[in-house]
């Protein structure tokens, strides 16, 4: 856990920006691995079909595939860490150019309180607001998500071995019941990671945006909370509780006389599950667009005004 | 001296305003949400399908009825996904569009000449990455609503069916596999323009004004 912390740790503020990130190209290279995965059970998938290879094969195909698409994105929260430390080289950039560059002006008396910006309603305080709670949740939670949901990706990929290898049916129905549901819980937790990975680089760009305004003594413009921030994490926190409920149902099934019908909605349960995940994610990613359109604004405010 | 580095490790475009949005840029701020919105529209619906499916399994209902659930449901939530990952990468798309069109202000506001990166090399993967991905996914799902409609009640009509359900689903899960591939790249160039930026912000102050 603290080597994953090390990764979004902040570097010193006089880092040479020009250096490139090593876990960049660790990310592009973990991320080809998993297509190379996924690549593998297409090749077996079109065997099975042309009846060259055995239907039990699947199974693990599937248990293949699934860990192809977690080492993928673990490879995104990978490049993700590489974005919040970027962003901190930038905030110190930011601070170290700004007063040599910016209007000299009077900072006059500002009034505080809330404010219009193009981007939506904001606050003008005197000192930079700490972080929203759910920014410094997402600090610390994005860890444990990004632990947990590979190694439990990877315990579904053995379930699914196991699975193929199983004589009795109701073992292999037993089985394969958890392997989806594991699998797709560890598919819940790495979006989760990522999601919170996002709400990580929304905490940055707070925290960095009132550091620099407050180091220049200027009054601190920010941004109230976006709508689709706030949606992002309805979606968030639905999608992750859709994807527990799955894998508390597979686990009924499991050991239900009826396996055919709890699987046919149960498929459609758990990508929908990762569907909402994904549209929150969406929503994350407008919401750091938004902001930073809004730094942008702040910034060419101060250099053309002083204030 | 890392000045001089600097302005050797990145392709930049010079002028005097900034260049604003690109191409692919414009299209991910226009088309991110009606993307998202099909996305969500689309899961509602493969979920509905799942339910129905599940109700003819237990209620012994047809073979053939059955298997064109199958496929049909498959092919709509797909359809979802399509539209998600799309939504994701043109929400990137409108991130990369800020730092261009927001950097060149920036630079533009402190009196300086507007640097613009070329667009890198990670960002013209992600764009053909996307393009593969999103025509994988909508021919696979498309194809799995057809046959949908293609499947009789006879042994060798479900067994048709089935195969085409197996060589379809790792296909579409190839299609996934892309798409998430050219998120990557997508954010793996967002770290480089990060860079970028960070790098031109500490160049300024030495520069002299334009006006």
């Amino acid at each position: 856990m603290s080597a994953l912390a090390d990764l979004v740790r902040r570097p010193p503020p006089d880092t040479d920006p020009t250096q490139t990130l090593r876990i960049r190209s660790a990310a592009i290279a973990v991320g080809l691995l998993g297509v190379a995965a996924v690549a593998t059970a297409l090749v077996v998938n079109i065997l099975v079909a042309g009846g060259d290879a055995g239907a039990d094969n699947l199974f693990w195909t599937f248990g293949l595939s699934v860990a192809g698409f977690g080492t993928l994105k673990l490879a995104i929260a990978l490049v993700l860490a590489g974005i919040v430390v970027r962003l901190w080289m930038r905030v110190d950039a930011v601070k170290a150019a700004l007063p040599r560059l910016k209007a000299e002006a009077d900072p006059g008396v500002a009034r505080h309180g809330e404010i219009d910006t193009p981007f939506g309603r904001g606050t003008l305080t005197e000192k930079a607001p700490g972080l929203l709670p759910p920014q410094a949740m997402a600090r610390i939670m994005w860890k444990p998500m990004i632990v947990m949901g590979p190694m439990l990706v990877l315990a579904g990929l053995v379930l699914s071995l196991l699975t193929t290898a199983a004589d009795d049916p109701d073992t292999a129905q037993a089985l394969w019941a958890w392997t989806q549901g594991t699998q797709f819980l560890g598919e819940a937790m790495l979006l989760a990671g990522i999601s919170f990975l996002l709400g990580t680089i929304l905490a940055g760009l707070r925290e960095g945006g009132g550091e620099v305004q407050e180091s220049l003594g200027l009054a601190v413009k920010t941004l109230r909370m976006p709508t689709s921030a706030k949606a992002f994490l309805v979606l968030m926190f639905g999608g992750f509780l859709l994807g527990i409920a799955q894998f508390v149902l597979y686990g009924v099934a499991a050991y239900t006389d009826d396996p055919a019908t709890w699987f046919a909605w149960l498929g459609p349960l758990r990508e929908l599950s990762l569907g909402i995940l994904l549209s929150g994610i969406v929503l994350a990613l407008f919401t750091i667009g938004t902001v930073l359109g809004f730094q942008h604004w702040r910034i060419k405010e101060i250099l053309e005004t002083g204030r | 001296m890392a000045t001089a580095t600097a302005r050797t490790a990145f392709q930049v475009e010079r002028s005097t305003s900034s260049l604003g949005y690109n191409l692919p840029q414009r299209v991910g701020r226009l088309l991110w949400l009606p993307m998202f919105l099909m996305g969500l529209m689309f899961f509602g619906a493969g979920m509905v399908l799942g339910i129905v499916r599940a109700g003819e399994i237990a209620d012994g209902g047809a073979a053939d009825t059955i298997a064109t659930l199958q496929h049909a449901q498959a092919g709509v939530m797909f359809l979802g996904f399509a539209s998600v990952f799309a939504a994701i990468s043109f929400a990137i798309a409108r991130i990369l569009g800020q730092f261009r069109a927001g950097g060149g202000e920036v630079q533009a506001a402190a009196r300086r000449a507007v640097h613009t990166l070329k667009m890198p090399g990670t960002a013209k993967l992600f764009l053909a990455l996307m393009a593969t991905a999103m025509m994988t996914l909508v021919i696979a799902s498309v194809l799995h609503i057809v046959f949908a409609f293609d499947i009789e009640n006879t042994p060798a009509s479900l067994a048709d069916a089935e195969d085409r359900f197996v060589v379809l689903e790792g296909v579409r899960r190839m299609g996934i596999a892309v798409f998430l591939l050219a998120i990557l790249f997508g954010l793996a160039t967002i770290i480089r323009v990060l860079r970028f930026q960070a790098t031109r912000i500490r160049q300024l102050p030495e520069e002299a004004p334009t006006r």
